[in-house]
């Protein structure tokens, strides 16, 4: 059985997962560098006045410091008012395609770890088969015929293959979880499939959610940057994928506008690092046996 | 029967499934997304074409595609074709076959991908396992941990910006693009060959620093929970060299996770991969999808897609079926379970 062996601590920890989480140190830090990226950019967001948005609000390609904080594009933009609108944009395709990609995966690992049989063999090839293939491919053959969709839509697009993982990981704890005692009783006390699912194992699987949420993020996240570079993208809204698409249309490395592209990376590096300790944290809550040295 | 055949057998249909699946899915989704696209790319063929051969060229496709027919004969006619190999004519190349102009790209991708792989996944285990190992006593060697989780968290292509910006413009060490330098012939000679080494270092090194890290943090980690393990702590009691028991008992254990961790995660690396060869304008496969992404190629795209999920579940298969050389318990038993 591919059941990871872990199903023994979920049960006992699950009263106190957010006190544990918020004395995780990966998790507070992780967290609180991804909040205040978030937040800065919000808030300098609304501050700024909307016309400065528009290309040619400065002089073009100046250096970081000399009148902008991060310099300015080729196109007199100022770097870091792009930041403000793609750092929250990028959060969002991130959100919503975990969140897509995380109850639709939740739903048919449920479906195929609870009910088994044929509907299961079934299921299980599909999880197997689009796990194994890299969807950022079927990503490219949509997107390449419906060019210039906005974030929603990108967002949209993303979820909708981001549901393997978490499918195939909720099968595996779900077909854990329905031999133990308690879901045993549920069934003979009279309870059908769905409120078992819904009332019994939903809550042991929060936190193993958790952790498959914030790893669909980053993926979603990864798989924007990666649409835009190639030039899928949102191209009337700014990511930070589209940022660094268009540095490398201006080829902005060889004309030594190093601001223009170091900012994106640097702030996509930082994303990626502060969500990925926040999984670490998560996963280390879920499986203490994780918590080893540094 | 012979467990391994079984084995094997279980594998072969997850492969033949997958290529069924993806084949079915790719097939569907131009014909599923509304607006109908396909209108839109005949439209711009006529324009991208140019002067003489628009008409030709949408004549060709109205028989390619069939929209006329009902989709049930399209996708008949879809595996017809992909079976005798035919992806279809490219438009930005017209009449180059699809096939062909992705045959000549291949060989890079395959030469870049197999090399960083094979490489980052031994080093990464070796390196990780006696890390894991020795724990505390490492010293600062443990450096190495939140080095790897830096590099791990990167993206291939955002590493690929910055090597090229500091090792082919800053200070240039390394050609900046290209697998090759312009003008060179492609030959089997010595010059030929350290070109093409050259050109290879910076994208092979952006993929391969990456996927080091994760394979170091994954087998540090697997060894790390290991060494608690009974069987471990019976071995140290017995006295065995604790040289033997890294790599004869714990390593040989966590070899197993590690290779199925890589049989998952091959889609990742390719699909990270192909984006890395835009940035150095690498001419292998992701660069080819790049440029028909740019002349509005779609039977390109396409065929360069398929091209991509076929070898990597190809590659998967490899995979699976060389599992049984580290796991024996699938050669002699057949338990390799569900």
């Amino acid at each position: 059985m591919a059941v990871a062996p872990v199903q023994d601590t979920i049960v006992e920890s699950h009263k106190g997962v957010l006190w544990e989480l918020q004395r995780n140190r990966k998790f507070t830090i992780g967290g609180a560098i991804f909040l205040a990226m978030l937040l800065t950019a919000l808030i300098a967001g609304m501050m700024i006045d909307p016309d400065l948005r528009k290309s040619g609000s400065f002089p073009q390609r100046l250096p970081p410091g000399e009148g902008t904080l991060f310099g300015t594009t080729s196109l007199g933009q100022s770097v870091a008012i792009q930041l403000t609108e793609a750092i929250p944009n990028s959060v969002q395709v991130g959100l919503i395609a975990a969140a897509v990609g995380t109850i639709l995966g939740a739903l048919i690992g449920f479906v195929s770890g609870y009910f088994g049989g044929k509907v299961d063999a079934v299921l299980r090839i599909l999880i197997d088969v689009f796990l194994s293939v890299p969807s950022l491919l079927f990503l490219i053959l949509i997107a390449a015929l419906v060019r210039g969709v906005g974030v929603m839509a990108m967002a949209l697009i993303i979820g909708a293959f981001a549901w393997p993982s978490p499918a195939r990981q909720v099968r595996a704890q779900v077909l854990s979880l329905k031999e133990r005692g308690f879901v045993q009783v549920a069934r003979l006390s009279g309870m059908n499939g769905m409120e078992i699912i819904l009332i019994e194992l939903m809550p042991h699987m929060f936190q193993w959610l958790g952790a498959n949420f914030v790893n669909a993020f980053i993926a979603a996240v990864l798989a924007e940057s990666g649409l835009s570079i190639l030039g899928l993208g949102p191209s009337r809204e700014m990511t930070l994928g589209m940022m660094i698409y268009w540095a490398l249309n201006y080829s902005a490395i060889f004309q030594n506008l190093w601001w223009w592209w170091l900012a994106p990376v640097i702030t996509l590096m930082a994303l990626f690092l502060s969500l990925y300790l926040v999984h670490i944290g998560f996963d280390e809550v879920s499986n203490p046996r994780l918590r080893t040295e540094g | 029967m012979n467990p391994y055949i079984r084995y094997v057998g279980e594998r072969l249909i997850l492969l033949l499934a997958t290529i069924f699946i993806s084949m079915t899915v790719v097939f569907f989704v131009p014909r599923m997304v509304p607006g109908e696209p396909m209108n839109a790319i005949f439209a711009n063929m006529a324009a991208v074409g140019g002067s003489m051969n628009a008409q030709e060229m949408i004549v060709e496709y109205r028989v390619r595609f069939g929209l006329d027919r009902p989709v049930w004969v399209q996708y008949v006619s879809f595996w017809r074709e992909l079976a005798q190999g035919n992806l279809g004519i490219s438009i930005s190349n017209f009449p180059s076959e699809v096939s062909g102009m992705l045959l000549s790209a291949l060989p890079w991708t395959i030469g870049l991908l197999t090399v960083t792989t094979v490489v980052s996944w031994v080093a990464g285990s070796v390196i990780g396992a006696v890390i894991g190992w020795r724990g505390r006593k490492a010293g600062w060697a443990r450096l190495m941990v939140p080095v790897a989780l830096v590099l791990y968290t990167t993206p291939y292509y955002i590493l690929a910006l910055i090597l090229v910006f500091v090792f082919a413009f800053h200070w240039p060490i390394f050609p900046l693009s290209g697998a090759y330098s312009v003008g060179m012939r492609p030959g089997l000679n010595t010059a030929f060959i350290v070109d093409v080494l050259r050109h290879a270092v910076l994208p092979a090194l952006s993929i391969l620093l990456v996927s080091l890290g994760w394979w170091f943090l994954s087998m540090r980690s697997l060894i790390i929970s290991l060494k608690g393990e009974d069987y471990i702590l019976n071995a140290e009691a017995m006295g065995i060299k604790e040289r033997r028991i890294l790599w004869g008992y714990a390593f040989r254990n966590a070899l197993l996770p590690q290779t199925t961790g890589l049989a998952i995660s091959l889609g990742h690396i390719v699909g990270g991969a192909l984006i890395t060869e835009v940035i150095f304008a690498y001419p292998g496969i992701g660069y080819r999808i790049y440029n028909a992404i740019k002349s509005l190629d779609y039977p390109l795209i396409q065929g360069g897609v398929l091209l991509i999920i076929i070898s990597v579940a190809l590659a998967n298969f490899l995979i699976d079926a060389a599992y049984p050389l580290i796991d024996p318990r699938i050669r002699f038993e057949g338990s390799g379970g569900s």
